[in-house]
Parts: C-alpha cells; sequence; structure tokens
C-alpha cells in the first residue's frame, strides 16, 4: 500500500476546530455577530490552508482515505469560497436565534470536503451524510414559514431514499471487488459484469439523486422555493459542487467513450437533464424555482464535460464549475439583495428602481446563459472544445438546442427588469456585505470572462502532478491514476 | 498597428461617455453631443488607418496581434484587408444618419440609447477585423446583447417578441458556427498537435471532404441567419418592422452586411471545395430568396415590412454572388452589400420618419403625401429608385455584375434573378404610388397640423447617401478593386503565431 499518498488536508482539521470554538462560543453567550466571524474566519482560514503541504504521517495504518491532490484543493476553494458567500448572504437573514444557521454551515462544508477529497467508500458516505443531515437542518430552520417544513420533508424522505439506494450499491460493490475504493468497479470480473453493472447503476441513482439529475430532479424546485436564500444557494452550489467532484473521482479510472452500459447512462442523463432542466425553468414565474431548473440543467452541462476525457474534458468541467459557482451564487446574492424577492413579477422596473442591483442581477443571468463577456460564455465555449475534442455529436446536439431554450428565460428575466416600474412596487433592501458579496461576483464574472487566462491555468494544472506529491520524492503520476495504484 | 483596436474600442469608449453624460437636468442633449463627437472621431481614425494602410504589400492592409488566453493559442489578433476597410467604411458612414437623423428624438433614456447604439457599432467594428475565431465569435455574439435591448426598450407595439426572436434565432445559429469552428480548431489539433484559433493557421488544416462540408455548414448556417438566407429569414420582418429607426437602420444597413462577410471570409474563403461543392444548393437558395423577397414585397401594407422583406430580395444577390466563384460575382456581392446598406438604410429612416410624423406604418392610411412632405416624398422617390436597381445608382452596378456572373454558372438562376428585379421595380413603386401620390388619405392631415417636411439636417445627411450611391453607380472601380477578399493564404511577412 502507497501509504505516503494518503494524508489529511489540513482544511479538514480546521474546519473541525471551528465548528468545535463555534459550539463554545453559543454555549457561552449567544451572538450573530461573533458566529459569522468565526464561521467566515474558518472558511478562510480553511481556504488559505490549500496551499499549505498535507498532513501525512509514516506507516498510516487505515489505508488511503483522502487523496489531497490538485483536484481535491481546486475543489474544495470553490466549496469553500461559495460557503463564505451563503455565510454572508445569511447575515441578519438567518432567523433567530441565528448562530447555529453558521454552525450547520460549517458542518455542511465540512461534509461536502470530505465527499470531494474520499477515495474510501466509508469516508465517501460519512461526508454526503454530514452534508445531508446539515442541510435537513438548514432547509427548516425557518420552521415557523409552513414552505420550510414541507421543504425539509421532502428532503427528508428523498435524501434517505437515495441514500438508501447509494449504500446499496456501495454494499454490491464491495461484494464485487472486496475494496472499499470509492470508483466505478471493473466490469471485466470474474462472475460476469453482471454485479459490477448493477454496483454502479445503483450508486449512479444515489448520486444523481443527490445532484438532482433528471429524472431524479423532482425534489429540486419544491426545496429551494422553501428553503431561505442562502440555503438554496448552497444546495445549488455548493452541494452539487462537491456531488459532481465525487462523481468525477468515481469514474476516475474508467474509460467513458466506450459506449458501455454507465457511459451510455451517463450521457442519457446528461441529454434529458439539459433539456429538463431547461424546459422546467421555462414556465416558472418564481425566480428560485427558474434557478433551479437552471441548475439541474447546467449538471446536464457538466456532464457533457465528464464524458469527454482528454486534454480539456475535466479541465473544462473544472472552469465551468467556477463559472457556474460565481453566477449562481451571485443571482442568489441579487435576490438576497431585494429583500429575498423570488417572484420574477416583483423584479419589474429593477433597472429603474434599483439600477446596481438590476445591473449584477443581468451580469449573473447573461453568464448562465452563456453569452459574453460574462464568464458563462467562455466556459460554455470550453466545454464545447472538450465535447468537440472527444466527438460527442448527439450531447453537443442537445446542449446547442438546449441552451437556446436556456436564453430565453434567462433574457425573461432581465426584460422584466427592463420595464417600467409597475405601481404597486414595494422598496427592497439587502444588507452591506451582501453588497460587497454581490459586487465582488459581478466583478469576478466580468472580469474572469474578458481574462480568463489565469483560471485556464489553473484548470489545465489539474491534469498535472501535485508539486506536494514531487516533493514526496514520488515518480509523477498523473492525479486519477493514484486512485489505482494498489 | 495598435489603431484596429482602437477601432473598436473607440465607439465603445465614446458609448460610454455618452452614458456618463446623461446625468442632470439640462442633459436633454447632451449624450447625443457625445456621440457626434464619438463617429468624428471614428472617421478621422478610419481616415488614418486607411492612409496609413500597407498599400502595395499584398492584399492584407494592416496587421494587430496581443495574447489573450495563450493557454488555448486565442489571440486577439485582428486583420485588415480591403473588404473589412470597404465594410468598415459602410459602418462609419451609415453611423451618421443613425446617429443625427434618428438618435436625436430618443425621449427616454438618451444616455442608454447612444450608449447601445455605439456598443452595437463596436461589435460590428470588431466582426469586420478579427481574424482569430475566438475573438471574431465573441464580437458576433456582442453585437447582438445591445441590439436586443435597443429593441425591447425602445420599439414600437410588438417589440417583445421581436426582440427575443432576433435574439434566438442569432444566437442558436451562433452556438452551431461554434460548435464548427471548434471542430476545425480540434481537427487542425489533430492534425498538427496546435490548439489554435488563429485564422491563417486554421485555413491551411487539411480536411476530409465530408468534415470540411460539415463544418462548412455550421459556419453557413449562422451567417445565411444573418444575411438571410430564405428558410431562416423569419426573425427578419419581425426585427425590423418593431425596432426603433436607428435600430432598423443599424440592423438592415450593416448587422445583416456582418453574413455576407462572414461568407466570404469564413464559409468560401476556409473551405473553398466544400462552398464550390455547395454552390447549386447556394444559387437555389439565393434565387429563392430574391423571388420570395419580392413576393412578400408585394404583399404588404406595412412600409417598414415591405422594406424588410426587400433585403430578403435584395440580400439574395449576394448569396448568388458570393458563390458564384468567379471575382466577378464576390465584387458585385460586395458592391450590392455597400449600396443595399446605403439605400435601404435612407429607406428605413424615411419610413421611421412618416411613422413620426403619421403615427402610423400602414400605406393604406397614407397617400397623397407629396404636396404635404414634398421633400420628404422626393427623397424617398429618389432611394425606392436606387433601390429597384436603376442604371447609374450603386445597387444596378452590383446586381448586374452578379447576374453576369451567374449567368456564367447557370443561366437559369441568372434568369430567375432577374425576373425578381422585375418584381422589386413592382413593389418599390407600388409603395411610392401608395404612399406619396394618389388621393390623400381621408383622416389626415385634417383634424391634424400638417406634418412637418425634412428639414436642413435631413436633407444634407440624405443628400449625401444619394451623392455616395450615384458615385458607387457612376465609378464603382475603387470598391470594386479593394473588394475582392484577400485569402488567408496571402499572409508571407507576418510571422507564425505563438502555439
Amino acid at each position: 500500500m502507497t501509504a505516503p499518498l494518503s494524508g489529511l488536508p489540513p482544511s479538514l482539521p480546521i474546519l473541525g476546530g471551528g465548528i468545535a470554538l463555534l459550539m463554545l462560543s453559543i454555549a457561552w453567550r449567544r451572538s450573530e455577530a461573533r458566529a459569522i466571524v468565526i464561521a467566515l474566519a474558518t472558511l478562510f482560514l480553511a481556504f488559505a490552508s490549500l496551499w499549505s503541504p498535507v498532513l501525512s504521517w509514516p506507516g498510516d495504518p487505515v489505508g488511503i482515505l483522502f487523496v489531497p491532490d490538485g483536484w481535491f484543493a481546486y475543489i474544495a476553494g470553490l466549496i469553500l469560497l461559495s460557503s463564505a458567500a451563503c455565510a454572508i448572504m445569511a447575515w441578519r437573514e438567518a432567523g433567530t436565534p441565528a448562530d447555529e444557521f453558521y454552525l450547520l454551515l460549517l458542518l455542511g462544508t465540512l461534509g461536502a470536503l470530505v465527499m470531494a477529497g474520499s477515495v474510501d467508500m466509508v469516508i465517501f458516505f460519512l461526508g454526503l451524510e454530514t452534508l445531508s443531515l446539515s442541510l435537513l437542518g438548514l432547509i427548516a430552520y425557518h420552521r415557523i414559514q409552513p414552505t420550510a417544513d414541507e421543504a425539509a420533508i421532502k428532503y427528508l424522505i428523498l435524501a434517505g431514499l437515495s441514500s438508501a439506494i447509494l449504500l446499496f450499491g456501495l454494499a454490491l460493490s464491495y461484494a464485487e471487488s472486496g475494496s472499499l475504493r470509492f470508483a466505478a468497479p471493473s466490469l471485466a470480473g470474474p462472475d460476469g459484469p453482471a454485479l459490477p453493472l448493477a454496483a454502479t447503476a445503483l450508486v449512479l441513482t444515489g448520486l444523481f439523486f443527490k445532484l438532482s439529475a433528471v429524472p431524479f430532479h423532482t425534489w429540486l424546485p419544491d426545496v429551494m422555493e422553501g428553503a431561505p436564500i442562502p440555503v438554496a444557494s448552497f444546495i445549488a452550489v455548493t452541494s452539487k459542487i462537491a456531488l459532481f467532484a465525487a462523481l468525477a473521482r468515481y469514474f476516475a479510472g474508467a474509460d467513458l467513450l466506450r459506449p458501455d452500459a454507465a457511459g451510455m447512462e451517463l450521457a442519457i442523463i446528461a441529454v434529458l437533464s439539459m433539456f429538463g432542466g431547461n424546459l422546467l425553468a421555462l414556465g416558472q414565474t418564481n425566480l428560485k424555482r427558474l434557478l433551479a431548473g437552471s441548475s439541474i440543467a447546467h449538471v446536464g452541462y457538466l456532464l457533457l464535460a465528464l464524458l469527454s476525457p482528454g486534454p480539456f474534458g475535466l479541465a473544462s468541467a473544472a472552469f465551468y464549475l467556477a463559472a457556474y459557482a460565481a453566477a449562481t451564487s451571485g443571482a442568489f446574492a441579487a435576490m438576497r439583495g431585494a429583500s429575498g424577492l423570488s417572484d420574477i413579477a416583483g423584479w419589474r422596473g429593477m433597472f429603474r428602481r434599483r439600477p446596481a442591483l438590476a445591473l449584477a442581477m443581468a451580469v449573473m443571468l447573461i453568464s448562465l446563459a452563456g453569452i459574453p463577456p460574462a464568464i458563462g460564455f467562455f466556459a460554455k465555449t470550453y466545454i464545447v472544445i472538450a465535447g468537440v475534442s472527444a466527438r460527442r455529436v448527439v450531447l453537443l446536439v442537445a446542449l446547442v438546442a438546449s441552451s437556446i431554450i436556456g436564453l430565453y428565460y434567462y433574457l425573461n428575466v432581465v426584460r422584466a427588469m427592463m420595464e417600467p416600474v409597475p405601481e404597486d412596487h414595494r422598496a427592497v433592501r439587502g444588507t452591506q456585505a451582501n453588497t460587497v458579496l454581490i459586487t465582488a461576483l459581478a466583478i469576478v464574472t466580468l472580469l474572469a470572462g474578458l481574462f480568463p487566462e489565469m483560471l485556464v491555468r489553473q484548470t489545465r494544472a489539474l491534469l498535472q502532478p501535485l508539486p506536494v506529491l514531487r516533493a514526496a520524492s514520488l515518480p509523477p503520476i498523473a492525479p486519477h491514476d493514484i486512485l489505482y495504484s494498489e | 498597428m495598435i489603431a484596429l483596436p482602437a477601432l473598436v474600442l473607440l465607439p465603445a469608449t465614446g458609448g460610454l461617455a455618452a452614458w456618463l453624460s446623461d446625468r442632470g437636468p439640462e442633459a436633454r442633449h447632451r449624450p447625443w453631443w457625445v456621440a457626434i463627437t464619438t463617429i468624428v472621431l471614428q472617421t478621422l481614425l478610419l481616415l488614418s488607418v486607411t492612409c496609413a494602410a500597407d498599400w502595395g504589400h499584398g492584399p492584407w492592409l494592416a496587421h494587430f496581434s496581443a495574447p489573450w488566453i495563450p493557454a488555448l493559442g486565442i489571440a486577439a489578433r485582428m486583420d485588415m484587408d480591403g473588404l473589412s476597410l470597404v465594410l468598415l467604411w459602410l459602418t462609419t458612414i451609415l453611423s451618421f444618419p443613425c446617429v443625427i437623423l434618428s438618435a436625436r428624438d430618443v425621449g427616454e433614456r438618451p444616455g442608454l440609447f447612444h450608449l447601445l447604439l455605439l456598443a452595437t457599432i463596436a461589435g460590428i467594428d470588431g466582426v469586420f477585423l478579427a481574424t482569430d475565431l475566438f475573438l471574431f465569435f465573441f464580437f458576433w455574439e456582442l453585437m447582438l446583447v445591445p441590439m436586443y435591448v435597443l429593441i425591447l426598450q425602445w420599439g414600437h407595439e410588438d417589440r417583445r417578441r421581436a426582440a427575443i426572436k432576433f435574439f434566438l434565432f442569432t444566437q442558436g445559429s451562433g452556438l452551431l458556427m461554434l460548435v464548427a469552428i471548434l471542430g476545425l480548431v480540434i481537427l487542425h489539433q489533430h492534425a498538427t498537435g496546435i490548439v489554435t484559433f488563429d485564422y491563417f493557421a486554421l485555413a491551411d488544416t487539411p480536411l476530409m471532404p465530408t468534415a470540411a462540408m460539415v463544418l462548412m455548414l455550421g459556419f453557413f448556417a449562422a451567417f445565411a441567419v444573418k444575411l438571410p438566407v430564405v428558410p431562416l429569414h423569419v426573425w427578419l420582418p419581425d426585427t425590423h418592422t418593431q425596432a426603433p429607426t436607428a435600430g432598423s437602420v443599424l440592423l438592415a444597413g450593416i448587422l445583416l452586411k456582418t453574413g455576407g462577410y462572414g461568407l466570404i471570409r469564413f464559409v468560401v474563403l476556409l473551405f473553398p471545395d466544400a462552398a464550390s461543392r455547395f454552390t447549386p444548393v447556394a444559387l437555389a437558395l439565393g434565387a429563392a430568396g430574391i423571388l420570395y423577397g419580392a413576393w412578400l414585397s408585394l404583399a404588404q401594407d406595412d412600409i417598414k415590412r415591405l422594406i424588410a422583406y426587400s433585403s430578403v430580395s435584395h440580400l439574395g444577390f449576394v448569396l448568388l454572388g458570393v458563390f458564384s466563384g468567379s471575382p466577378m460575382g464576390m465584387r458585385g456581392a460586395v458592391v450590392q452589400m455597400v449600396a443595399h446598406g446605403l439605400s435601404t438604410g435612407a429607406l428605413f429612416i424615411i419610413a421611421g420618419s412618416l411613422q413620426d410624423r403619421l403615427h402610423t406604418r400602414d400605406m393604406r392610411r397614407m397617400g397623397g403625401l407629396w404636396q404635404a412632405l414634398p421633400h420628404l416624398s422626393s427623397v424617398g422617390l429618389f432611394f425606392a429608385i436606387a433601390s429597384l436597381g436603376l442604371p447609374g445608382m450603386g445597387n444596378f452596378v452590383g446586381e448586374f455584375l452578379v447576374l453576369l456572373a451567374t449567368w456564367r454558372i447557370s443561366p437559369p438562376i441568372a434568369a430567375l434573378g432577374a425576373a425578381g428585379l422585375v418584381l422589386s421595380a413592382v413593389y418599390s413603386l407600388t409603395m411610392v404610388g401608395r404612399a406619396f401620390f394618389g388621393p390623400p388619405h381621408a383622416g389626415q392631415g385634417t383634424d391634424h397640423a400638417p406634418p412637418a417636411d425634412f428639414g436642413a439636417r435631413h436633407m444634407t445627411v440624405l443628400g449625401l447617401t444619394m451623392a455616395l450611391l450615384l458615385v458607387l453607380g457612376t465609378y464603382p472601380q475603387p470598391v470594386l478593386n479593394l473588394s475582392l477578399p484577400a485569402t488567408p493564404l496571402a499572409m508571407p511577412e507576418m510571422e507564425a503565431p505563438q502555439p
């Protein structure tokens, strides 16, 4: 067993420490200000620690649990930043008492990080459940509202069901291979392909439930509509990033270009998600439900990148995740800045009522629609490069056709904002911290769209061996071969 | 030459300045003045570019290159040849009527209006200059957004539907082109191992006939929507009719020409073999467009809709010329684009003025305007006649050259195209007859004060446009000399782009 490869990324103990500190602080005296400061400090400390060397100890008795490679560092960075955005959105919105909101947020982030970095089924499942359970608490945080209860119950039932399916798949996988490695089992086993196929299908079903890919998506719009805005953003951004990262790890060694069952299933789900998500968003009058549909469609685009291995595949997925995270968080932050206004009709005339806010919202929507100069344009181009490079013709056609549907509903919101101010509008306001967040995200979305070079280099570096590993005088290994080097 | 990106940045900056100047109570006409200053500066800049160009050293006149996203072989590369220069001049010239005649009277938020107008112009200039395919696509998409907002905010009664139709058609076909661009890039990478979006490098890509055909069709789809070619034209009548006057002028005058430019620069020059195999289909589509557009023009009551359909008809000649495969046809297509830009732009200004004065675009409610509006009516008569292709005007030169070139490869198509000319005479003269001659319409001029005729401002600008059309019709040689596009292979003196 190649023990030095294992090790604990320091961001995990930092998050754990932050959670403990926050609990102590709550036990001593409640204060939302202190809670958010501790939460943000923990997140930024964990973010900074991504550049530090990995904690490892020789002769690891447990085996490989985490692979803190470049993919993990990148994904963890996105997860931590988007969680920080959620925390800022939650300021003065979380409800009373507010402190536990940040506690649950940190806990969910910890679960997401564990999921993104683990290569062991048990660890992965622990991370997933940590995330799911804290999300349940977050969704129902405004428990006086009936919608919150409804959303939480829906989430609870479907999350439990999908966890059970996932767990069954993992168990089958263990029965087949005798290993707890979190990876798609090889179909060329001694007992024929039936068992590994069933295992893969069940694991995928579980993951797709959580990732809300079509046809396992029906819970997402209801849950997001019922959840508070920061939580909706957490579901749409942070948890999806973590799940997608885990999905990519699961298939890291599989040849997805071979038209076998797993590749076919992924391709079908991708096409269904692109169309299903965009069509779902098409008729919505509620911005949260619209963004839910949009996030389902973006999962479809990301699956196209995943299905296009080669020099661009994973790099384009990584770039797209960053673009998606910035724009979707930004859109939720803009909603938060408008007193949580989620009815599209309520956004009418926003360009005249609150020009800066409307402009920021328009930038986010344009980015999600993939129109220049926002970052979403380059991100979509990058994914199409990957798809063309892998000759995914059907998927590309689906992407083009469903993107056109997408344009319609994103622009519909922009159009509503340009309309004259309605008579019965009410004043909207947000917090100063949220304004800073929106501004920062809008600037990132525009600047990274005009000058994507830095981020492109960053994502391309993911395909190189990690410097940390080289420092430990190891032969250079591509990050995804690591998972298979017994 | 640093002046090439300046041609794009200047209108964009001017637009921002116009937007910022729209503050305070007495700012009513300030954005307008800023916009005028911008386009005057733009003219001077273009003049200096023209003078400083590298005449006599091959067909490419000016170059600019800077790294943008080197990790993916994307550069901010612009090159100018005679074709770009002609179309840049057309853009600059047409921006004058847009700004001087129709943008001044925008009542609501003039700053934003001028910003969007100038941003569209900046995007169009970028399209005409970019020789990096990613940069080209960036500008191609970028010019749509301001136009969409222009139609949405300042358009007429059915603007929402028109704006979204415009956007979905052009953006959707643009995505097809994106896939084709990337397909070309990837094939180039497979052949040479280098990822680049450089036009000149990609022109060398060895392509299998099928691959070339598929990629060419991807490009063709985007440009065919823009030009427009007949089955893909459905966005155009609505959009032109609903757009504000300045928007219609920009759309018909220049935006449609980006389709013709793309056909020449990318479809024919990047995929010469595939394009020549596609010729029969393209010629048939061109002839169909000429006849179909003319036929529908005959049936319109809405004057802007009539002009819009006539554009479909006239730009069919561009398709014929581009695919005729001869230098003569190509030159004819360019002259036709320039002449159509000038004459149709002017016709849209006249239609817009009529709408401002009579509050209708319906020709059933016009008639006998010659007595009330002699200046406007005579100008309208002139441009209607120019647009039907009377000898002595630019349109005649273009159509004549195109038909001559088409006759050599396919006499039946040329005959059909000529039949379209007959129809065009019929609908142009019908339009003039219904709007300007005949008995005055009943309810008109009795309960309102008589509408104001064109003043000095309109007469000067439109008079200069007339003069240009006459010059183009009587002495087209300078444009003909310039308009043959430079092939991508005629680029000896430039160093190879960084991989």
